[in-house]
Parts: C-alpha cells; structure tokens; sequence
C-alpha cells in the first residue's frame, strides 16, 4: 500500500513537473510570436538596428531566468556545504544546469543583437558583459566538473564552493549598468527616469518573463528529479553489486 | 528581419532540443531502474 503511494505520488510529481515545463515552452514560443507579430516597432532614430530591438522581449526575461537559476544554486550549494542537504545537492546540480542554458540563451540573444546595434557582437570593456560571461562560464565548469567526477562528498563540496562565491557575480552583475554604464543599455524596467516602457511592450515582457519563469521552474524540477533517480539507479545498483 | 527571424528560430529550436533532451533522460533513467528491479524481482523468485 505504501510503495503503491510512492509510486502514484511520484508519477504525479513527474507529471506535475512536465506539464509547468511545457507550460513554460509554450509561453516562450507565444512570447516570440508577440514580439514578432505585436510588438511595435521603435524609433528609427534611436537605434541602428530597430528591428534587432525585439530581441528584447527574449533577452531580458532569458536573464530574469538564468538569475532565478543561479539563485536556486547558491541556496542547493549553501544547503550541501553547511547542512549536507541532498535536496541542496539536487539544487545545485539543477541550478547549474538551468543557469549554463538560461545564460547561453542570454549571452546569444545579447551578441545577436550587438552585432546588428553596436556593429560588433561583444564588447570586452562592458563590465555587466563581462561579469554575465563569467557566470555563465561558472556554470559551464560545474555541469562539466560534475560529470567528469565520481559523486562524492568531495566533489560535492568543491562544486558547492564553487557555487557558493560564484553567486558573488550576481549582485554585482544586477548593478553593473547603474554604477558603470559603458555600453549596454541601462534598466528599462524600475531604473528610475527614463526607464520606462510603453504599455503593449510592458505587457509582451511581461508574458515573456512569466513563461521564462514557469519554464525555468519546470526545468529545475525535471533536472532534480533526473537527479534524484540517478542516485536510485546508482544505490540499486551498489546493493545488487554486494548480493 | 530574416537574420532576426533565424537567430530568434534558432534559439527556439535550441531551447525545444534541451527540453527534449532532459525528458529523454528521465525516460531513460525510469526504463533502467524498472530493468533492473525487474531482473531483482525474478531473480528472487
């Protein structure tokens, strides 16, 4: 009776995992739709490349994303290194994970649209660029790191330093275009004076950064649950070695 | 527009290829762990 309620509240959690996550792919699709189809066009003369302008609404809600991923990191590394958490362990494997794609996404957005505005796809003096890059490097090493090691406490805790001080850059990325504007453009949303948005572009970020929210979530939770049932396969597999 | 459309398109197909990829690794993963409970279960009996 009991292995029989695992296994349904399992099922359900599964499902309930994958139905936010293609909730969230669906929201995503129908957030490039609007900003192709609705969005309206800016002014010719306040960008070079007032088409590219639309890569926007993909831009800023796929770092709103990877930010949310690298939250979720931090908290899963700061559970393993201090309370030996597996759920924190899940965490961290998940955020890193979400945060290595959400940044890409974000890193490819922002080149699309520099190449097509600035004239060139990345800016090395740019410090929100730069720090944005490390981080998304920062993820890339522990989702490599992690499969290139056995699972074990050390390579759990060295990961989870990693994830601990890496979050550093979030902060300092969040506040990056306010203390040193060089070249990418300041906050449009709750940046003060003219950061502003007209209303059929607040309502399209708006869409775009609830769907990136709901997909990210799902991804995290599909990630945790894969997680999750490697170290069941591993543990099933380590008592039919001892049999 | 076009070089928008098919960095915009890729990216979606970037996207939609990662999705699939985990739930093709938990699918996996669901199958082995069933194979080799089963194989422990007849292995019992």
């Amino acid at each position: 009776m009991i292995q029989r309620e695992t296994t349904v509240g399992r099922t359900m959690s599964k499902r309930g995992a994958e139905g936010i996550l293609l909730l969230g792919f669906f929201g995503i699709g129908l957030t490039l739709g609007l900003a192709f189809l609705k969005a309206p066009s800016v002014s010719i003369n306040a960008f070079e490349s007032p088409d590219a302008q639309r890569i926007f609404y993909w831009h800023v809600p796929a770092a709103w994303a990877a930010f949310i991923a690298f939250g979720f990191l931090f908290v899963g590394s700061a559970m393993w290194f201090f309370k030996r958490s597996n759920l924190g362990w899940r965490m961290h494997v998940a955020g890193a994970e979400a945060g290595l794609a959400t940044g890409l996404m974000t890193v490819w957005s922002g080149m699309v649209w520099g190449a097509a505005e600035w004239g060139v796809p990345w800016d090395w003096t740019d410090v929100r660029l730069n720090t944005f890059g490390l981080l998304t490097f920062l993820a890339l090493f522990l989702v490599l790191g992690r499969q290139s090691q056995p699972d074990g406490v050390e390579t759990r805790d060295t990961f989870s330093t990693f994830g601990l001080y890496g979050f550093v850059l979030v902060p300092v990325t969040y506040v990056a275009t306010r203390l040193w504007q060089i070249r990418h453009p300041g906050p449009v949303v709750g940046g003060g004076d003219g950061g502003s948005l007209a209303g059929e572009m607040a309502v399209i970020l708006l869409v775009g950064a609830i769907s990136f929210t709901i997909f990210i979530i799902g991804h995290i939770l599909m990630s945790m649950r894969i997680t999750s049932l490697e170290q069941r396969l591993e543990r099933i597999q380590k008592s039919m070695d001892k049999v | 527009m076009t070089y928008l459309a098919v960095a915009y398109i890729g990216m979606l197909f970037g996207i939609g290829i990662w999705t699939w990829t985990v739930f093709a690794r938990s699918k996996d993963l669901e199958q082995r762990i069933h194979a080799i409970e089963q194989i422990h279960i007849d292995g019992e009996e």
